[in-house]
């Protein structure tokens, strides 16, 4: 039976230990060659990125470029097995290597555009200590009431699952959340390694400054459609993709029910994209008729 | 409320077993009452709240997640055995759960 294929790119990674380079040829090869372009072009310390210690693990904007650069290294060789997708999404930060996928943009221009956010977003910030965290175990209801109640600087700002939550906003609230829904009786609570406040309202500021800086660069129309993991919108324009980037940063996403968009139209097929399979242990809470696999699986099949 | 017999225990652990083998992608064999979920099998919080869901519907309970949460505080899990020992008080005590701490 025929199923729609998904392309799915990760935004962070903090695990490297299934990265399956050993295992398909050309992929180290391949990645190894993006991070040299990248080093020579955007950040020379790239050059020294280490799978066994993750040693940017901390670093949260080199995370993002060598996220960015794995995941355009595992979809072309996707692409040259001739598994095309349909669409693709991009979680969170991933949206800028599913452009690059699609051939919206090239990879040198979308590690311009992750630096661009990231200095934009900091500069919007500056002064404010802030973080994200993830709650699992609590409803919507459970963590909202905590934050009115206790009146904390938090939003919710992402769902991936029916109890599987990410929260944004100022440090000290966060970790105030936290240790509430512990309280309350979340199962497990952690603190990322990030000091920006990613998809809340505390980054509108920096978004509207970012959207100044990225008017030079140049966005083609995509390939497949990319869709938006704010509001499911199916994004095909360079305009759309041009106004998705900006509203990424301070809109929260939704990722439970992008899945949910997505499996509603068909049988699916979602393809991670990355080095680990975080988006696959989140997505097995979506009931319907999908598959998600891991890039390993995908080459195997 | 489901009913507990002699059997429960077992048909509780071979979920629990089958249900990590298959998620950790190890053999059933190597798993075992001592087996630590976390170091020995890289578990996490979402494969419990999965296997929470798996009794939830098998046992047909009436238990909120934040009940588990509240009590798991008070008695975390490490091992397999613990973790078939919890689900076995979850399948019996459902939302009364926490009781069991006000009679102790």
């Amino acid at each position: 039976m025929h199923s729609i294929k998904i392309y799915v790119f990760p935004a962070f990674t903090d695990d490297y230990s299934a990265h399956p380079g050993q295992i398909f040829p050309g992929l180290m090869e391949r990645f190894r060659s993006l991070v040299e372009e990248a080093a020579f072009a955007i950040d020379p310390h790239l050059q020294s990125f280490d799978f066994q210690i993750n040693n940017f693990l901390q670093d949260e904007l080199r995370n993002q470029f060598i996220t960015c650069l794995y995941s355009c290294a595992v979809s072309s060789l996707l692409r040259e097995k001739f598994v095309i997708p349909q669409m693709s999404v991009g979680f969170s930060m991933g949206i800028y290597a599913a452009m690059v996928d699609s051939g919206a943009v090239s990879v040198r221009a979308a590690l311009e555009l992750i630096r661009m956010a990231f200095d934009s977003l900091k500069e919007g910030t500056l002064g404010i200590h802030c973080g994200m965290g993830a709650i699992i175990g609590l409803d919507r209801k459970d963590i909202e009431i905590l934050i009115n109640q206790n009146q904390l600087d938090v939003e919710i700002s992402n769902q991936l699952a029916p109890f599987s939550f990410i929260v944004s906003g100022e440090y000290k609230n966060i970790e105030r959340l936290l240790a509430l829904s512990k309280e309350e009786g979340a199962l497990h609570t952690r603190i990322f390694p990030v000091t920006l406040p990613y998809h809340a309202l505390l980054l509108k500021s920096g978004a509207q400054a970012f959207a100044e800086k990225i008017r030079p660069i140049r966005i083609g129309i995509p390939a497949n459609p990319i869709i938006s993991v704010i509001d499911q919108a199916v994004l095909t324009t360079p305009e759309a993709l041009r106004d998705e980037l900006v509203r990424n940063l301070y809109h929260p996403l939704n990722w439970m029910a992008t899945c949910q968009r997505l499996i509603s139209q068909g049988r699916c097929e979602f393809i991670e994209c990355g080095p680990s399979a975080s988006l696959i242990k989140n997505a097995r809470f979506v009931e319907g008729d999908y598959r998600f696999l891991s890039f390993n699986m995908a080459m195997r099949q | 409320m489901a009913k507990i017999t002699e059997n429960t225990r077992e048909e509780v652990a071979a979920i629990v077993r089958d249900f990590f083998a298959e998620e950790c992608e190890v053999d059933k064999s190597m798993i075992n009452d001592t087996t630590n979920i976390i170091k020995d099998l890289d578990g996490d919080s979402l494969m419990f709240l999965e296997l929470i869901e798996i009794f939830k519907k098998k046992y047909n309970l009436d238990i909120e997640l934040k009940v588990i949460g509240k009590y798991a505080v008070k008695h975390p899990v490490t091992t397999i055995g613990q973790l078939i020992d919890m689900q076995m008080l979850i399948i019996e005590h459902e939302n009364r759960l926490l009781d069991l701490d006000n009679k102790n």
